[in-house]
């Protein structure tokens, strides 16, 4: 009851801040209502699936200041534990999904705890390499479909299907990752005031001093690490429902990894609203660009072009992503 | 006010005549959307340039009257039984990624209302976009993915032009059976125990792993051993360890499945590293694009391609010469293997249309699963097109073929396709054992 009430607790967040979150809940809520289209409304999920990636992410890597740049391999083990089990044993979404994300943590520590001995460049660049080496096992291993992967069959289930999550239109889609979306939110907001929310800052500020004050560091590190990948891994199995056709080569690859952090990094690592602003601005900015100047004659690859710049100018003006740019402005203000 | 009115009877007298004069077809003309996703940017760019310049040029030729062009789909302007409906494609990007592949054909079916897809390229691209396709009963025609799972699911809606790589690998290991009995044009038969060990480097996605298979299970079949099969990232910047390992073997015939930078690379490090393999043969894809030609230049000489289109076909089949014409006209290259399939996949959607008469699916789908275009009408060496309608593959092309061909110079020096196989087709001797 007390962690529901502290999910639910944000009267630390300043009256504006609560406001526009409010409002974009609303938007969020009543998006599917007013007239859209097909390519908006898959925009708005992809955009819903890399803030929960973010959040995940925010957790060891915002919180906790550890560069983990290997997620995708828990997108992996979420969605083929839910395709194979759907595929292979007809096993409902809403249950490979939580055993998606027990294989996911479980992963996690195996990979974790040797892995938090390092630190800094070492444990990001570690991170990167027990993705590649996972996804090279999933390429050659024919049970999961190998480097070709697995497909939900088109024809075999007849939407809608909210047991096995198959549906034909996006809308569906759409409110069940919604509902995942506040979930995570209320997630993260326990999880910064939690006692381990309070010991990974402290971790971040100077790990030493942390150690010197009875923090037990490494182990504290393996468990938000775990709670990062149960994120992820979520909405890894949700991928595999709404795409229907994974392989390693797209769910495990080090481009998502990347984008991953990225989203966090630019929106604001450390701060709960910060992935959802990276992926509020990076994924539609992706998406648009692509779709108005993608296959231009004579332009093609201009999207590409503009979208490193947009990202380049943001972490040149504020490393700190843009919720550093509404904390510094907020700071000249009060000045 | 007098004038007035008598100028507006003038004007509603030459509108009346107007109108008289325009035929009725004309004015119930339409235009048939057809949304086409390929790889515009990415590793497989290249390739994307090509299939665009493929499809548009076919569109060009459906909507409008080129005597010049002895098939069909140029005798008439647009879409004879719909009136002279013109064809308009709306080019998509999917950079070689599925899940955006997915997005794209969403929004091209439910927000630009297309009639039809066209399209992927990557296999796997199509694979997402199928089922797309088959989820809302858009008709999707494939021109240029070959990985044999396609056309094995069942799918209603799907259509597959292109042989697939099954029949393209089993004609690499016809070449190699030649080889051993003396068919192969200027090459004395070679005993088997020279040419019977082979490698294998197949690109790890739906496509290459899928050839990689292949290669595997006909490497048995015909009885030669493939000492080494490995799969690697087409994205890898470095390919040194990959062909270390391929070299290790000693293979006499190195086989691969490549893009265009990937093949680039492999082909360049093969050379850096002094790999003497007698045969070298590409799985078409990058091993046959301008940029694999224009980079490696002389040292290609003597590699192997599978394809379904060479520039040497035009000599045989005069429809293929007058299209090749007009294609290098309009980019300055000969049509390739992704260029005249791409072409041929709208072409034969033009003729699904012609002969479906309307835009509605279920007509689209009732006049594909009937279709069948002589092979006199295609750019491409197939006796026809004509799609499997039971049995397990669905939707398959029963009349496609492939070739193979070699990189060999002409009497000028320039560097020219020639086929060497089928055999009873081949334009030059076979350059036989390579060598860099």
């Amino acid at each position: 009851m007390e962690t529901i009430k502290n999910a639910l607790d944000f009267s630390d967040s300043p009256r504006i801040d609560l406001t526009i979150a409010g409002l974009v809940a609303l938007f969020l809520l009543v998006f599917p209502i007013f007239p859209h289209s097909a390519f908006a409304m898959a925009t708005m999920i992809q955009f819903l699936m890399f803030s929960l990636y973010g959040m995940g992410w925010n957790t060891i890597g915002g919180y906790g200041g550890q560069v983990d740049l290997g997620k995708a391999q828990y997108v992996g083990i979420g969605a083929y534990t839910t395709a194979v089990m759907l595929i292979r044993w007809d096993v409902p979404f809403w249950i490979s999904m939580p055993i998606g994300m027990c294989f996911a943590v479980i992963w996690s520590f195996i990979i974790g705890y040797p892995l938090f001995r390092l630190k800094g460049h070492y444990f990001a660049i570690a991170t990167i390499a027990t993705t590649l080496v996972l996804k090279d096992i999933f390429e050659v291993w024919d049970f999961v479909g190998a480097a070709r992967g697995l497909e939900i069959s088109p024809i075999k289930y007849i939407p809608p299907d909210f047991l096995r999550l198959i549906f034909k239109q996006d809308v569906y889609y759409y409110y069940v990752i919604l509902g995942f979306f506040f979930l995570g939110i209320l997630y993260v907001n326990w999880f910064r005031r939690s006692r381990l929310g309070f010991q990974l800052r402290s971790i971040k500020d100077n790990e030493d001093v942390a150690q010197s004050l009875g923090i037990n560091v490494h182990w504290a590190k393996v468990k938000t690490y775990a709670i990062a990948t149960a994120f992820v891994s979520l909405v890894g199995s949700f991928h595999a429902c709404y795409i229907k056709n994974i392989e390693p080569e797209d769910t495990m690859s080090l481009d998502l990894s990347i984008l991953i952090a990225l989203m966090a990094m630019l929106g604001g690592a450390g701060s709960l609203w910060g992935p959802i602003i990276g992926a509020g601005i990076l994924i539609p900015c992706k998406s648009y660009l692509k779709e108005w100047l993608g296959a231009q004659v004579g332009l093609v690859g201009i999207d590409l072009i503009i979208y490193a710049g947009i990202i380049m100018v943001i972490s040149a003006f504020e490393p700190r992503g843009i919720w550093g740019i509404v904390e510094k402005v907020r700071r000249r203000k009060r000045s | 006010m007098k004038t007035a009115v008598r100028f507006g009877m003038v004007v509603l007298g030459v509108l009346a005549v107007v109108g008289l004069m325009v035929p009725s077809a004309a004015l119930a003309a339409k235009e048939i959307k057809i949304g086409v996703i390929y790889p515009l940017t990415g590793g497989a760019a290249a390739a994307g340039r090509e299939l665009r310049a493929g499809a548009e040029l076919a569109a060009k030729i459906a909507n409008n009257v080129m005597t010049d062009i002895s098939m069909d789909m140029a005798k008439n302007s647009g879409i004879k039984n719909m009136g002279g409906a013109k064809i308009k494609l709306i080019f998509k990007d999917h950079q070689g990624n599925p899940t955006i592949g997915a997005d794209l054909a969403k929004k091209l079916i439910l927000d630009d209302k297309v009639d039809g897809i066209l399209g992927c390229y990557h296999s796997s691209v199509t694979k997402t976009v199928s089922a797309v396709c088959e989820q809302y009963g858009v008709p999707m025609i494939n021109g240029t993915s070959t990985s044999p799972a396609l056309t094995k699911r069942g799918l209603k809606w799907f259509w597959r032009t292109t042989p697939h790589d099954k029949w393209f690998t089993k004609d690499l290991f016809e070449l190699l059976k030649g080889l051993t009995e003396g068919k192969v044009r200027g090459v004395k038969a070679v005993p088997k125990k020279e040419i019977i060990n082979l490698a294998s480097a197949c690109e790890k996605t739906e496509w290459g792993s899928h050839v990689s298979d292949i290669i595997k299970s006909l490497a048995k079949e015909y009885g030669f051993k493939l000492k080494k099969s490995l799969l690697y990232a087409a994205k890898s910047p470095d390919l040194s360890s990959e062909v270390r390992s391929l070299k290790a073997v000693r293979p006499d015939a190195m086989l691969f499945a490549s893009y265009t930078s990937d093949a680039i690379l492999m082909v360049k490090t093969l050379k850096a590293q002094k790999a003497a393999p007698k045969i070298i043969w590409g799985q078409d894809a990058g091993f046959e694009k301008p940029e694999f030609r224009s980079t490696l230049r002389d040292s290609i000489v003597g590699i192997l391609t599978r394809t379904v289109f060479l520039p040497k076909v035009a000599q045989i089949k005069k429809v293929a010469g007058q299209v090749n014409t007009l294609y290098k006209k309009n980019t300055g290259n000969d049509l390739g293997g992704a260029s005249a399939r791409a072409f041929t996949g709208l072409q034969t959607g033009v003729h699904v249309l012609e002969k479906a008469g309307s835009t509605k699916p279920a007509d689209i789908q009732k006049a594909a699963n009937a279709l069948k275009i002589p092979g006199k009408e295609l750019v491409v060496p197939w006796a026809g097109i004509q799609f499997a309608a039971s049995g397990d593959e669905i939707g398959q092309n029963v009349l496609g073929s492939g070739l193979i061909g070699q990189y060999q110079k002409d009497k000028d020096g320039n560097l020219v396709l020639e086929i060497i196989y089928p055999f009873d087709v081949a334009t030059a001797d076979m350059i036989f054992p390579f060598s860099f």
